[in-house]
């Protein structure tokens, strides 16, 4: 394993001063779910490791003002058994129950995928749909940033090296929002997504019109990206047919540039993106709004 | 090497140890309580064969760093039976044959305890959930998941 010292922070400002004593040559480990694998493999170049996963203050689940806040300690498991969760932020939700495994589960954290920024990360892509916002906070202050200006390329953030993140929140979704998430990987548990597809749609007064939609893309492009193209036409036609919902999906090759990976090749993951999409509209046509 | 003192509860005995700060608790469970139940199969948190308990929840004991547990409450393999009186878990996977090499047997059970302490009617497809995180490369999973089964009906 990487050699390194280690610091550890029991409150955010102490955390605060580690980061501007050691500027730049320091890493946040959080459960170190990534980064330990990381560590072994002598990937990691920062010579100090700073554990905040004791920092209560970046834990918990709390309502405010119309948001839901979830700390980026919280873990994927209490994400799981939150009431607050499971009414407010739905598809947060199903993307963290795909995550990982059990075990993985129980340790990681929402903040650490997050700052991870795999383009692959599961939660992110939620987050996008979830319209999630993030505090980041330094010695300088405080700024609040959209996750969608978060990234700008894989394992690559806006994050200054004196900065980190301290809240993750998002408008708790109304009795008319619906939306969900699918994942493809090459099995089921532990398995980094080949695609990932998070939607959250609006439904609007009239039948089979939406007046929202946010659509994100997960493992298709450097980072997450949103349907553009997808979300206008979800809201100016008509979803009144399975040909509809198709024609719509159809509309994803050109949101998404993906890779050839080990993983799965760029045809694939194109056309697997607009079946993921397809197939998640429809279920949400069959349930919420057909006929 | 940066070296610091922890302390840990393991199998409800209290331990002080002073580590290198890039040790992982599984090294610590293994080469310095000699506690080597806990098995290391790939190192990067896919097999489950060094999962623990820790602090109550299931955790793979590779991925996390010696300095993380310090304060932390354990258990292992060792910590939920012994050889004259096993586990209700361990006695169910040998009576159903649930072990070939028995390498990844130790996570399976621990994997399997804290299934049931959170969920002890799970169905099939929840134990394979609860189980997604351990592999086997020897028996398949079809004996192992009806030694779950088995040892489930013993909450009844």
């Amino acid at each position: 394993m990487n050699k390194f010292d280690y610091y550890r922070a029991n409150t955010i400002e102490e955390a605060i001063q580690y980061l501007d004593e050691f500027d730049k040559d320091i890493k946040i480990i959080a459960a170190g779910t990534d980064l330990v694998v990381r560590l072994k493999q002598n990937m990691v170049k920062e010579k100090h490791i700073l554990d905040i996963s004791r920092i209560r203050e970046l834990k918990g689940i709390y309502r405010e003002d119309g948001k839901i806040h979830i700390l980026p300690l919280t873990t994927h498991s209490e994400i799981l058994e939150s009431e607050e969760v499971k009414k407010y932020a739905t598809v947060l939700r199903e993307a963290c129950s795909t995550i990982g495994s059990p075990q993985i589960r129980n340790r990681g954290t929402l903040g650490g995928n997050v700052a991870n920024a795999s383009p692959a990360g599961d939660s992110i892509s939620a987050l996008f749909a979830e319209e999630a916002k993030l505090k980041l906070l330094s010695s300088e202050g405080e700024r609040v940033i959209s996750i969608e200006d978060f990234f700008t390329g894989p394992g690559k953030t806006v994050l200054k090296t004196n900065e980190m993140l301290v809240d993750i929140f998002m408008p708790e979704m109304t009795e008319k929002e619906i939306g969900f998430f699918k994942k493809l990987g090459q099995r089921n548990a532990l398995a980094i997504a080949v695609v990932n597809v998070s939607v959250k749609l609006g439904r609007g007064e009239e039948k089979n019109k939406m007046d929202k939609a946010v659509v994100a893309f997960g493992a298709v492009a450097p980072t997450v990206v949103r349907g553009e193209r997808v979300e206008k036409a979800l809201i100016s036609e008509s979803l009144d047919s399975p040909e509809k919902l198709r024609y719509i999906a159809q509309l994803a090759w050109r949101e998404v540039s993906p890779i050839s990976d080990v993983r799965a090749s760029l045809k694939y993951r194109q056309d697997m993106s607009i079946n993921l999409l397809y197939e998640g509209l429809l279920e949400l046509y069959k349930n919420n709004w057909k006929g | 090497m940066q070296e610091m003192e922890i302390n840990l509860t393991v199998n409800k005995k209290k331990y002080t140890l002073k580590v290198p700060v890039n040790i992982t608790l599984l090294d610590v469970i293994r080469e310095r309580l000699h506690l080597t139940g806990t098995k290391e199969g790939c190192g990067k948190g896919e097999c489950g064969a060094c999962t623990i308990l820790f602090n109550g929840r299931s955790a793979n004991s590779c991925l996390i760093l010696a300095p993380q547990a310090d304060g932390a409450e354990i258990t292992t393999i060792e910590g939920i039976g012994s050889v004259e009186h096993l586990h209700p878990l361990q006695k169910a996977f040998v009576e159903e044959g649930a072990i070939q090499c028995g390498f990844c047997t130790p996570g399976m059970i621990m994997s399997s305890l804290y299934l049931l302490k959170e969920n002890p009617h799970p169905t099939e497809e929840e134990i394979r959930e609860g189980l997604s995180g351990n592999l086997c490369r020897c028996t398949g999973y079809a004996k192992i998941i009806k030694a779950v089964e088995k040892a489930s009906k013993e909450n009844d």
